[in-house]
């Protein structure tokens, strides 16, 4: 109950949460569970976690050390992404010799986008300043889930791989990262890191992503204090031109007006799109999470979701969702709201930047990005939003490499991880000076080639490692200006969620049940009750058949955990 | 080198070369044997780079089918995963997701085949009919081009034309019907809408075939019966369809093979917008639970129960067709 509490009340853990070494495994520790207990459920399986107890996470995890070349014109608040309107004309080189050796490695990461051909200029400036031959192949983000399974299974991985935490489930991860992965505790723990300045950079939340079985593994890409899964964005431009002007969104009930009043498919503008993905924020709903009575339940037992369910079914019964949505054809859902066909939709804190101005003003010249605060369903109380972990993403090394390699691909990697304002930043990120882009007033600007190459390969090497995230957008300050006023003023409503940052291994027996296929899947029961096609009592009865099918065992399994977490909290 | 080939090569083809004598029928002795390799040496080697693919790209994989039996795990392999025996299979008979997808795809199937199969016919005697070359050389080539499209494109069209927010329905709001039908997304209409869309996609395709057939219908007989008073009707009663009539078992009977297997893509790309209610079949639900979800053993479980169930499907039409005297896949 004690710790039902604290989960549930976004600040106390939030505040302390940046920074130090202390207050994040003091984080940590409330939801760490030691490994190889008897879990107490009837699971009757250990319970194998990602991360261990309190003492034994703070000698596992990499000792933080704040880095900041310049201060952001946006500092952080309650763990808010810094931002800056311009760029540094002064750039700090962060690495003073050559990381490589002359090494060659392979490496595998997602791109959505046009892949660039290998080896491109861009390549071959960014492996001349690594002094070793990094050859990343960038793979179809849309389909990589399904290359990752065969990849392991065939253990044909790359000496480097990109696997995002929410993929990570289908390979049964804790046993990949024992049989197939590189353990990395031996080079980073505590601080051993040190030697590796910009790695010890990067927020503890993130490395604690890459914990498996109290051994670290992972590097951490794109981590952030401050990440929560959905905003609802819409379009201020279009609603401005309606004579509604800012509306302000108190509750769910606000938006089901607002959405009314802007809805007209006559004129081919529909007032949203699918938000059901949104829904969980207002309703204040996690995977795993407590019931008022403080027993453990999954999001499906929940009747926050089955008033999210209602809600979306209405909306799309009165029509105020997009065609296409409905369908679930959701490839042109940017191109619908660029061109006006959509007005409110939802969508990830990375949409908010300057090529997304770029495109949407190409399409429109009054095209403004705006996003509402967050707001409870009821619109009683402040917001609950629960935290998605400090970051999805993180890349492995093979178990193959041999030490000395090892050594070699941390030096590189805390090349990669050079922060923003540092030269290393500079060249991963734009390029070379006067071939990929030229210097304006605004910063860097990518030419024909830069945009080609250096444009289209960013991810590929963020994906291996970078560090915590900033926030520039070059040529569009008032893009920075309410994207990091808007995280400002709403960071403060996050929590962190129960199991927050916490990968845990399920036994084999209910791997099948975690994967909680009928919630999961393409067309999912959640999406058809939406779309009318069933009922709340078809939801019922398959929640009942998952439940029997290995759910309620899983459940026993989780509160295990649960326990051993409160036993280690209190100890 | 030439040696090693040709042994290589008599190895492989035995079995072809046993079932030709016994095809046949004639009592092959073991020199007459060896004269018939020597003849058909040529022929032989030709077939090995299709057996070559058939064993490296279908037998091979089939080995996999084991991980059915097995609780398969990803880095135990089939070598070392835990044996279930039919666990796999009774939960298969039990889900109710299961046995609906079965249920779906035997009905689109059906409705399909009915409502398909005789497009292509009619189209390739009307065109046929047809006495300008130019004319006739246009229509098939732009009845046969949507062949060349993906799934993904030919919903897409379908999509713009009939969708929420389609041409259609925009056209219709444009002129006060305020809430239009939405075609794309109604489950009671989609296995029309799957036939439609397979017909504008294949049956220029499939019609060349029966074009190739009545081309070789002799206009002898055409004109025969024309001396003797035969209208357009009975002509086509008597002369056209019944000539027309091998091939056409024939291509139901391959058809019935791809009967469990049929339109993968078309389903798993409609599957969000009628529900897993109208679209879910055997091949999406296997996908879904073994490549999605990681539930390997309980997809291949659902692959092997496709397989086997087309065979005896493929095998039992086969055996009607020689019921009722026509040759079928191959000559008894």
């Amino acid at each position: 109950m004690h710790r039902a509490a604290s989960h549930d009340s976004p600040l106390d853990s939030r505040i302390s949460r940046r920074g130090f070494l202390t207050a994040t495994a003091g984080a940590a520790g409330a939801v760490a569970a030691a490994p190889l207990l008897a879990a107490c459920g009837s699971g009757g399986a250990p319970a194998k976690t990602g991360a261990a107890s309190t003492g034994l996470l703070q000698r596992i995890l990499p000792q933080y050390k704040s880095s900041s070349l310049f201060k952001p014109d946006y500092p952080s608040v309650d763990g808010s992404t810094p931002a800056y309107l311009s760029y540094p004309s002064n750039l700090v080189r962060t690495v003073s010799e050559i990381p490589g050796a002359g090494g060659s490695y392979s490496a595998i990461t997602p791109l959505w986008g046009t892949i660039p051909s290998a080896n491109n200029p861009f390549d071959q400036a960014v492996n001349k300043a690594l002094g070793a031959s990094v050859s990343v192949n960038p793979a179809n983000g849309n389909n990589y889930s399904t290359i990752l399974p065969p990849l392991f299974s065939g253990n044909k991985i790359p000496d480097w791989i990109q696997v995002p935490t929410f993929w990570a489930p289908p390979l049964n991860f804790g046993q990949a990262a024992a049989d197939r992965l590189a353990d990395l505790t031996p080079y980073l723990a505590g601080s051993k890191i040190n030697k590796y300045p910009n790695l010890a950079a990067i927020f503890s939340d993130g490395w604690q992503a890459g914990i498996w079985d109290d051994k670290l593994y992972g590097f951490p890409s794109y981590t952030a204090g401050f990440n929560v899964g959905y905003q609802l964005y819409y379009r201020a431009d279009i609603l401005q031109q309606l004579g509604i002007g800012t509306p302000a969104i108190k509750s769910i009930n606000d938006l089901m007006d607002l959405a009314k009043q802007v809805n007209d498919p006559k004129a081919k503008r529909w007032a949203m799109g699918d938000i059901f993905g949104y829904l969980f924020q207002p309703y204040n709903y996690a995977t795993w999470m407590l019931d008022d009575k403080g027993n453990l339940i999954t999001q499906w037992e929940s009747e926050a979701i089955i008033e999210a369910m209602n809600w979306m079914a209405k909306a799309i019964k009165a029509g105020y969702v997009h065609p296409d949505q409905v369908a679930g054809n959701y490839g042109n859902g940017i191109t619908e709201f660029y061109s006006g066909q959509m007005v409110i939709v939802s969508d990830g804190m990375g949409a908010w930047n300057a090529a997304d101005a770029q495109k949407g003003q190409a399409a429109n010249k009054n095209y403004t990005r705006a996003s509402f605060d967050f707001f409870s369903a009821s619109g009683s109380g402040a917001p609950k939003v629960p935290l998605e972990a400090a970051t999805a993403w993180t890349s492995y090394l093979n178990k193959r490499l041999t030490p000395s390699q090892i050594e070699e691909v941390l030096r590189i990697a805390n090349y990669l991880a050079a922060p923003f304002g540092s030269y290393e930043y500079n060249l991963l990120n734009y390029g070379v000076e006067g071939v990929d882009y030229t210097m304006s007033g605004t910063g860097p600007q990518l030419n024909a080639s830069g945009t080609k190459y250096a444009g289209s390969s960013v991810s590929t090497y963020n994906f291996l490692v970078s560090p915590n995230n900033t926030m520039f957008n070059a040529g569009y300050p008032q893009v920075t200006k309410a994207a990091a006023s808007w995280a400002q003023r709403n960071a403060k409503y996050g929590y962190q969620p129960l199991f927050y940052e916490l990968n845990v291994t399920v036994p084999n027996s209910l791997s099948s049940a975690n994967a909680m296929t009928p919630f999961s899947q393409t067309s999912n029961i959640l999406y058809e009750v939406a779309r009318g096609r069933a009922t709340i009592a078809d939801y019922q009865s398959t929640l009942a058949t998952w439940k029997r099918n290995g759910g309620d065992k899983l459940k026993a399994f989780y509160e295990g955990v649960l326990t051993q977490q409160k036993k280690l909290g209190s100890a | 080198m030439t040696r090693a080939a040709a042994t290589g090569v008599a190895g492989t083809a035995t079995p072809v070369g046993t079932l030709a004598v016994g095809a046949i029928g004639v009592a092959g002795t073991r020199p007459r044997w060896r004269v018939r390799l020597r003849r058909d040496r040529a022929l032989l080697v030709m077939c090995v780079p299709a057996l070559v693919l058939l064993g490296v790209f279908g037998y091979a994989p089939m080995l996999g089918l084991v991980m059915a039996f097995q609780d398969y795990d990803l880095y135990d392999g089939i070598l070392h995963s835990p044996w279930v025996g039919l666990a796999n299979f009774q939960q298969l008979f039990t889900d109710p997701g299961f046995l609906h997808a079965f249920w779906n795809t035997l009905m689109l199937f059906s409705v399909q085949l009915v409502l398909f199969f005789p497009v292509p016919i009619a189209l390739a005697i009307l065109l046929d009919s047809l006495m300008s070359r130019r004319i006739r050389t246009f229509v098939q080539a732009v009845v046969t081009l949507p062949h060349f499209f993906s799934f993904v494109l030919v919903v897409t069209i379908f999509n713009q034309v009939f969708g929420g927010a389609g041409a259609l329905d925009t056209f219709l709001r444009s002129h006060g019907v305020t809430s239009p039908f939405d075609f794309m997304t109604d489950p009671g209409t989609f296995k029309f809408l799957v036939t439609s869309q397979l017909i504008w996609k294949e049956a220029g395709w499939s019609m060349i075939v029966y074009l190739a057939a009545l081309a070789a219908i002799s206009s002898e007989l055409h004109e025969a019966a024309a001396v003797d008073g035969a209208g357009y009707w009975r002509r086509l009663v008597h002369i056209t369809l019944p000539g027309l009539k091998g091939i056409t078992v024939l291509l139901l009977i391959l058809n019935l093979g791809y009967a469990l297997t049929f339109g993968f893509e078309q389903m798993l790309i409609q599957l969000t917008a009628v529900g897993p209610g109208a679209a879910q079949v055997i091949t999406t639900f296997s996908f879904e639970n073994g490549i999605v979800a990681g539930n390997y053993s309980y997809g291949a479980a659902a692959g092997l129960f496709l397989g086997a169930t087309s065979v005896i499907l493929i095998l039992g039409a086969n055996k009607v067709a020689h019921l009722f005297g026509e040759d079928g896949l191959y000559r008894k």
